[in-house]
């Protein structure tokens, strides 16, 4: 974010304020640890462009991020999930999901699936994430934004996507090779793809 | 952090230190953090969050005190504040909200408390040796740094005006910083001295739980409601100076003070010799009200003390329990020597290039030393985020960091404060759209691609 970038958005009127669902399970729901015993482990914010917000991550992602010694969270953004719907438009999603961020313990990681991912792209050049995550984007704007504190990024693309020319486009604007992974971009939340692609990720960020 | 040992200089290589905790201390950490820096940084008190902390020892809130500026426009650029949160946050809040920025960036580990740095002083070339005063009974411990940026605030030491016979009256006399609660004005007959933001809101306080509140003003200001046409005031005005041409913008921010105007002129208050952006205003909805009820009784300077009695240059009188002094602070930086902040002869004016960078000495920076009638704390995350990128800079291409320099320079001539009707206690102020443009300016040469 330039700072002309953030004058013109502090002159534009501010999203209005909704109370949003989020998910979290703490590592100390479900093992003897705690997040704060590694503070290495950046928590991780979960977002997706599906209707179903927060709760699309709760069956698998969630408990597996949490088990991996991470404060795991989801956000519903408005009109998602139990998050009432307000106006706003894309710039009030990335609102969204900027807030979440800074209601968790330490900076974090942000992961986004399908048009969620776009939302994480934006709020990462908003807020100083930790790492940013992208699940078979939709929608990545045309300028792909510049994260701000330069934290490493991923893009994890279904194995029919990843020779298309919007993923070319994205890989080279991050400087980054793509992870692939079988099946479909939609289909992440479960079965044995999605275990595998969220071991991929999570191994990723563990990389050292 | 263990302890460093005592007697020689520990030499921290490039790091980089940072002295004080408050607000710009902490994004100063962060920043520099974020741009691959080490960093130490100092803090003379036991706790951070600087004078929004009412633990710090030497903490000048009021009773009461909340943001003038509102929360949009206050909270640091990339760590915005809970969008819940109210417009006006008060002092706790925004306690909370320093403390929890200081967590999730992992600052704290970066911090020494009870750490005053009583003396930097440049060594070979560039690099600094600071000095950490000594707590009872052990050594001064020194440590050499690769640069030096100052935090340490501008709201410690009280500017007291005296006036003839003071020392002889016999009523309490206070400095705004010495108040802490209100209960020292309840039931009390209080005069309150200084018309700026402090001392308008400690009148608001008396007004309602002082027996009789008294309010002495020397010059003009410009007095706003936190609120303009439905919008926080600062946020209605700063959207305006989005509007060209020229006229309209002019048009239209007149037609948005003209109310506030009249009723200040209707309260008989004098007419601000500086634009409303030259100085900060005085952001209170509720004192002219005060005024218009009775409830603040206002009188030009004060004259003269007399035993029990207080006169004015109006030639009125009164016999006050409580003085409150709120006249403000002076910019004093003790730790760094004069001559390095361009403020060879008068100490309490500094003279830095763009208002951050020592004009002596490349790795030396002062962050927050400006008032910008806006949120300060995206100013010192826009002029750290410089001085970072600029020391980067300076250890890679000090080709590029040289003409960098120039830009500086020219740039600084801007903000040569021309006597443009505020007083010598607001030589801090800058336009906060200008000061904005210009580190804009700025950030935007550091960034640019080096030439190949
Ligand atoms: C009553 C009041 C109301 C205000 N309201 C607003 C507002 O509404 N909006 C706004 O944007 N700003 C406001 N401000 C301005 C305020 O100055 C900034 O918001 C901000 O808090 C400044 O932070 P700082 O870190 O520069 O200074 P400080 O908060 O003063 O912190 C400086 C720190 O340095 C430490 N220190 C000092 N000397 C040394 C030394 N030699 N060695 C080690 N440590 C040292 C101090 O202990 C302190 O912790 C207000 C100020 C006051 C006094």
């Amino acid at each position: 974010m330039s700072l002309q970038t953030w004058v013109s958005r502090t002159r534009a009127p501010e999203p209005v304020s909704v109370k949003r669902e989020t998910a979290v399970v703490e590592p100390a729901d479900l093992l003897d640890a705690d997040y704060r015993d590694d503070p290495d482990a950046s928590p991780v914010l979960c977002c997706t462009g599906d209707p179903a917000g927060a709760a699309a991550f709760g069956a698998l992602w969630l408990k597996r991020i949490a088990t991996d010694g991470r404060y795991a969270a989801a956000v519903s953004v408005r009109g998602q999930g139990s998050t009432p719907a307000a106006a706003g438009g894309t710039g009030a999603f990335v609102h969204d999901v900027v807030q979440a961020a800074i209601g968790l313990p330490r900076r974090t990681v942000l992961i986004g699936h399908g048009h969620g991912a776009a939302w994480c792209a934006e709020a990462a050049a908003r807020y100083p994430a930790a790492a940013l995550v992208m699940v078979a984007p939709k929608k990545l704007p045309k300028r792909i934004p510049k994260p701000v504190g330069s934290p490493p990024v991923m893009l994890a693309v279904s194995e029919a996507d990843s020779q298309s020319k919007r993923v070319q486009a994205v890989t080279e604007a991050y400087g980054i090779a793509p992870l692939t992974f079988p099946g479909s971009g939609d289909e992440v939340f479960k079965g044995p793809n999605a275990e595998g692609l969220l071991d991929a990720v999570l191994s990723w960020l563990n990389r050292g | 952090m263990q302890e460093y040992s005592s007697q020689a200089a520990y030499d921290r290589g490039e790091a980089v230190c940072v002295i004080g905790a408050g607000a710009s201390g902490l994004i100063a950490v962060k920043n520099l953090r974020e741009n691959g820096f080490e960093v130490d940084c100092y803090e003379r008190d036991t706790v951070l969050g600087g004078l929004w902390n009412p633990e710090n020892q030497h903490c000048p809130l009021y009773p009461n005190t909340h943001l003038v500026t509102s929360r949009a426009l206050t909270e640091i650029p990339d760590f915005p504040m809970p969008d819940h949160w109210p417009d006006y946050p008060s002092a706790a809040l925004m306690l909370e909200y320093l403390k929890s920025y200081a967590a999730h960036f992992g600052l704290g580990e970066h911090i020494w408390y009870g750490s005053e740095i009583s003396h930097v002083e440049p060594v070979e070339g560039s690099r600094f040796e600071v000095v950490v005063k000594p707590a009872a009974g052990s050594a001064a411990r020194r440590l050499r740094y690769g640069a030096v940026i100052v935090a340490t605030g501008h709201h410690w030491v009280p500017n007291l005006p005296s006036y003839p016979g003071q020392d002889r009256f016999r009523g309490t006399v206070l400095h705004s910083s010495q108040l802490k609660d209100g209960s020292r004005l309840r039931g009390k007959k209080v005069l309150v001295v200084g018309g700026g933001n402090s001392g308008v809101d400690i009148a608001c306080e008396a007004a309602v739980g002082a027996a009789r509140c008294v309010h002495s003003t020397h010059r003009g200001y410009w007095y706003l409601p936190k609120y303009l046409g439905g919008e926080p005031s600062d946020y209605a005005l700063a959207r305006l100076n989005r509007r060209r041409p020229r006229w309209l913008r002019r048009f239209l921010t007149d037609r948005l003070l003209k109310g506030p105007r009249r009723l200040a002129d209707r309260m008989g208050m004098d007419r601000p010799e500086h634009g409303h952006t030259d100085e900060e205003p005085i952001r209170n909805g509720r004192y002219l009200e005060h005024v218009g009820d009775g409830s603040i009784e206002r009188r030009p300077e004060i004259t003269r003390f007399d035993g029990l009695e207080v006169g004015f240059a109006d030639g009125t009188e009164m016999r006050p329990d409580v003085v409150v002094l709120a006249t403000g602070y002076r910019p004093k930086i003790t730790c760094v020597p004069a001559g390095l902040l361009g403020a060879d002869g008068d100490p309490d004016h500094p003279k830095l290039l763009a208002r951050m960078f020592s004009p002596r000495v490349e790795t030396l920076a002062v962050a927050g030393l400006v008032e910008p009638g806006a949120g300060v704390l995206p100013m010192v995350h826009w002029q750290t985020h410089a001085i970072s990128h600029w020391l980067t800079i300076r250890r890679g291409d000090p080709e590029r960091a040289a003409n960098f320099r120039q830009q500086v320079v020219s740039e600084s001539a801007q903000y040569e404060l021309e006597s443009n009707g505020t007083s010598p206690r607001h030589a801090l102020a800058v336009d906060a759209e200008e000061y904005l443009a210009s580190l804009g300016r700025i950030i935007d040469t550091l960034e640019q691609e080096p030439a190949s």
